[in-house]
């Protein structure tokens, strides 16, 4: 019988390539697990960059990343610090590796988190504000120094933890990651109605959204017949298409600029 | 003729038959009409969730809200509303059924040293602060709707060095609070994102904040602490909207100004005089109270002769231009830390048989005033603890004095410097005028020891803080018609209470006593009707609210906020 060579090698080709992505996908769900984590458990501190803030230093400083073993930022992770970070050790060891997988991800890719050294500022500040308040409607959900929505996080020190290709990319494509009070939620009552909604808290008897108006909504998960996790924010995802890269670029040099033109608000609001 | 055939000939003779035949069409057309209205079961989305059981309402308060004459659903501010009284028109508690209240939720700031905050509510929404942080809560649930986080401020001096704050003040869809180190924040009420933030006291670093703001119409209005550290005092108003300062009066006069003999030199820029607790308001008079604290430096009055005005005052001040319309001074030259911060509840009520205005207060000083509020005029003070330092008031209100001065080797001073009364929160019931406060009998061995003024350190003059003895501490009834106790319930306990009060239109008397428990009183007899063991030193006052059709207690007690209901 002839040897099927082709046949063979497009079996063990199939074969290899289902391997393979399931071992990509494999690793896609970790690295997504890791960055999840980071963002429900660290980034509120540590900055969704890990470049820290007013409140928790940075994570990805090369001095800080040399100096700790991995068991050592294990330990920090569950049993926090004497400088105020709480303890993390009821998320569970799991858990904890991802993040520092994850954190060390993040320190080994300082040009996608736009750390240091900090580039300038290129795009055209003014015409980067006029599209915030204008086109962009960037106002609408977000508050820039006491003006705008209230629906979506405030932007006014935005520019002061996020470097400009972080903004960037949290513009053009804003669930990646998904920030926890970011998550919309859609939940369907025993009558037909759908109420749509940031997620606000849950637990295993109640889930609670804020609406558009301003209203909060209290559900008991029996008196509802379902809860739709979207996995997206609020945020459009097509400013990629809607906005040329100039205009991106001037809305994140507006918003890079305006965080740092004034002194640090220090709070901070989650 | 049957009964049912006299009727209808009787209904048949009022009405012609083409009158019933019209009736008759007009009925069936309601009741098909009405079946066409009836909800429809469609996909509705968030536009219509308004009408959906589980939701809060919209937090939008008009001042119309902060006008409502006793707190009902909403409490609004501080003490609930305007008056000071701390009185609550819910019903649904009484004390045929407080004995069935029961614990709804637990809530634990991430910051806490302990709590003092009261509580705000509107529109189902629960406001607190802990140190520098805001919260909003679910008031069902206790459960976190957004928190605004704040690092506590490093190098602060004495009182607002313990980061304590009393929590905010509410107008539109915004909350505005001070921080420890006297920056006032507007937040938005839905996210806690911070819309402006004002530092308001500058050119002293022992200034600080402790308090609540308290907006009167398009005005936010602040005071401040760190008097026992030799600032110069002030209540000050911003616009609500833009944060602008609109008009500021300082406690303590400078040169040239009314009152300034008692100040030499620059020692006004360190007379104390402080306002950390919110005032009162009467919009009829439109007229703002606020008391002030003791002269600084604590004890040593050597170098602050004469009266120091405007220290230990209830002053009254135009809202709109925080111009002095009155002010009645209740310690004059005080050696002994006789703030007279403590609420200056606004009464309708007979004195003496003749309709009045008046300002119902006690006072540190162990006397509880009754004044005209139209034009501060003095009108009775009645002395409800042991008292040395004075041998009583004049016709004028004015004390006089024993002689006790404190120097180095020390004089006994009754009540104590931590007061007959303190900053603990009173009420006022207007169905039954008795006015309900928090005292403590006690002495102090009171040293002067002066030391010049210096930043970054208290200006007591003691060189070290006395200690009072053990004393006795009371809940008091006082009947303004009898101008006589109508009960005084000795507090039992391990620790010296600080715990303030509340009332409702029922006749229950809530407040944290002197063992950690949460107590009501029945407000007549001044009997425990009720009580639960928070396990925490109680250090504020309780407030009352209603949502979806149910009332509740909520108090902080020590490190958490509690909420009670009936089951």
């Amino acid at each position: 019988m002839r040897s099927s060579w082709p046949e063979l090698l497009f079996i063990l080709g199939t074969l290899f390539f289902s391997a393979s992505s399931v071992i990509a996908r494999a690793q896609k769900t970790e690295a997504s697990t890791g960055a999840q984590r980071f963002m429900e458990y660290c980034a509120g501190c540590h900055g969704a960059d890990g470049r820290g803030g007013p409140k928790a230093p940075s994570l990805i400083n090369p001095a800080n990343r040399a100096r700790l073993s991995d068991s050592e930022l294990s330990r920090i992770v569950h049993d926090g610090t004497r400088g105020g970070m709480p303890p993390f050790a009821q998320i569970g060891d799991e858990n904890i590796v991802a993040v520092l997988q994850y954190v060390r991800r993040l320190a080994a890719n300082p040009v996608v988190t736009g750390a240091l050294p900090e580039p300038a500022v290129t795009g055209d500040v003014d015409a980067g504000r006029a599209l915030y308040f204008g086109k962009a409607q960037c106002s609408k959900c977000h508050l820039m120094r006491g003006k705008g929505g209230f629906i979506a996080r405030n932007l006014s020190n935005y520019g002061r933890t996020h470097g400009a290709e972080a903004i960037l990319q949290s513009i053009t494509d804003p669930d990646a990651p998904l920030v926890p009070s970011s998550q919309v939620v859609v939940v369907t009552t025993h009558d037909g109605q759908k109420i749509t909604g940031v997620l606000r808290n849950e637990d295993a008897f109640t889930v609670e959204l804020l609406t558009e108006d301003g209203r909060f909504h209290l559900f008991s998960r029996n008196d509802v017949t379902d809860v739709r996790y979207t996995e997206h924010s609020l945020m459009p995802r097509d400013y990629g298409k809607r906005l040329t890269s100039k205009e991106l670029n001037d809305i994140v040099s507006f918003l890079v600029t305006e965080s740092r033109s004034q002194g640090v608000n220090g709070s901070a609001s989650q | 003729m049957l009964r049912w055939q006299r009727i209808s000939s009787q209904f048949a003779s009022r009405f012609s038959r083409l009158d019933t035949i019209a009736l008759l069409l007009l009925l069936t057309f309601c009741g098909a009409a009405y079946g066409r209205t009836r909800p429809q079961r469609t996909n509705q989305t968030v536009q219509h969730a308004a009408e959906h059981d589980d939701v809060t309402g919209l937090i939008n308060v008009q001042n119309g809200d902060l006008l409502q004459k006793a707190a009902a659903q909403n409490w609004v501010s501080y003490n609930g509303d305007y008056s000071g009284a701390r009185h609550s028109s819910l019903t649904q508690i009484s004390p045929g059924n407080v004995g069935r209240l029961t614990a709804q939720w637990v809530f634990h700031p991430r910051v806490v040293s302990p709590l003092e905050v009261t509580p705000v509510v509107a529109a189902g929404v629960m406001f607190v602060t802990s140190a520098n942080d805001a919260y909003a809560l679910d008031a069902r649930t206790g459960k976190v709707l957004w928190h605004h986080i704040r690092a506590l401020s490093q190098g602060l001096v004495d009182d607002p060095a313990q980061h304590r704050n009393r929590g905010v003040a509410i107008l539109g869809t915004r909350i505005y609070m001070v921080t420890d180190n006297a920056h006032l924040l507007c937040l938005d009420a839905r996210s806690g994102h911070l819309i402006w933030e004002i530092p308001y006291a500058i050119g002293n670093r022992n200034y600080g904040s402790t308090s609540a703001p308290l907006i009167v119409n398009d005005k936010v209005i602040v005071g401040i602490s760190g008097g026992d550290a030799g600032v110069r005092g002030f209540v000050a108003a911003f616009n609500a909207q833009t944060g602008e300062e609109k008009w500021r009066f300082w406690t303590i006069p400078g040169p040239g100004e009314k009152g300034n003999e008692s100040w030499p030199g620059d020692s006004y820029l360190h007379g104390g005089g402080t306002t950390w607790l919110p005032g009162t308001y009467d919009p009829e008079l439109n007229t703002l109270y606020w008391g002030t604290g003791n002269p600084a430096p604590d004890y040593d009055g050597s170098v602050r002769p004469g009266d120091d005005l405007y220290t230990s005052c209830v002053l009254a001040l135009d809202p709109d231009t925080g111009a002095l319309k009155w002010y009645f001074q209740f310690s004059p030259h005080d050696l002994y830390d006789f703030d007279a911060v403590q609420t200056p509840i606004i009464v309708d009520a007979n004195f003496k048989g003749q309709p009045r205005k008046l300002i119902v207060t006690a006072n540190r000083n162990g006397f509880l005033y009754i004044l005209d509020r139209v034009n501060g005029k003095f009108l009775l003070a009645k002395s409800f603890t042991t008292q040395n330092w004075t041998k009583g008031v004049d016709e004028n209100g004015r004390p006089i004095s024993a002689g006790l001065i404190p120097d180095e080797k020390g004089v006994r001073v009754c009540p104590a410097n931590g007061g007959a009364t303190n900053w603990y929160s009173p009420t006022y019931d207007p169905a039954t005028h008795v006015f309900y406060f928090r005292s403590y009998d006690a002495c102090a061995t009171i040293q002067s020891n002066p030391k010049p003024f210096e930043e970054g350190t208290a200006y007591y003059a003691t060189g070290l803080r006395n200690a009072d003895e053990t004393g006795k501490a009371y809940i008091n009834a006082f009947n303004l018609d009898t101008l006589d106790f109508e009960w005084r319930d000795l507090q039992i306990g391990r620790s010296k209470g600080w715990g303030g009060l509340m009332s409702t239109a029922t006749g229950l008397i809530a407040y944290g006593d002197d063992a950690q428990n949460f107590v009501i009183l029945d407000a007549r007899s001044g009997k425990p009707v009720w009580h639960f063991h928070v396990g925490q030193l109680i250090h504020a006052s309780p407030m009352a609210y209603a949502t979806k059709g149910k009332q509740y207690f909520a108090i902080a007690a020590g490190g958490d906020v509690f909420s009670f209901a009936l089951p």
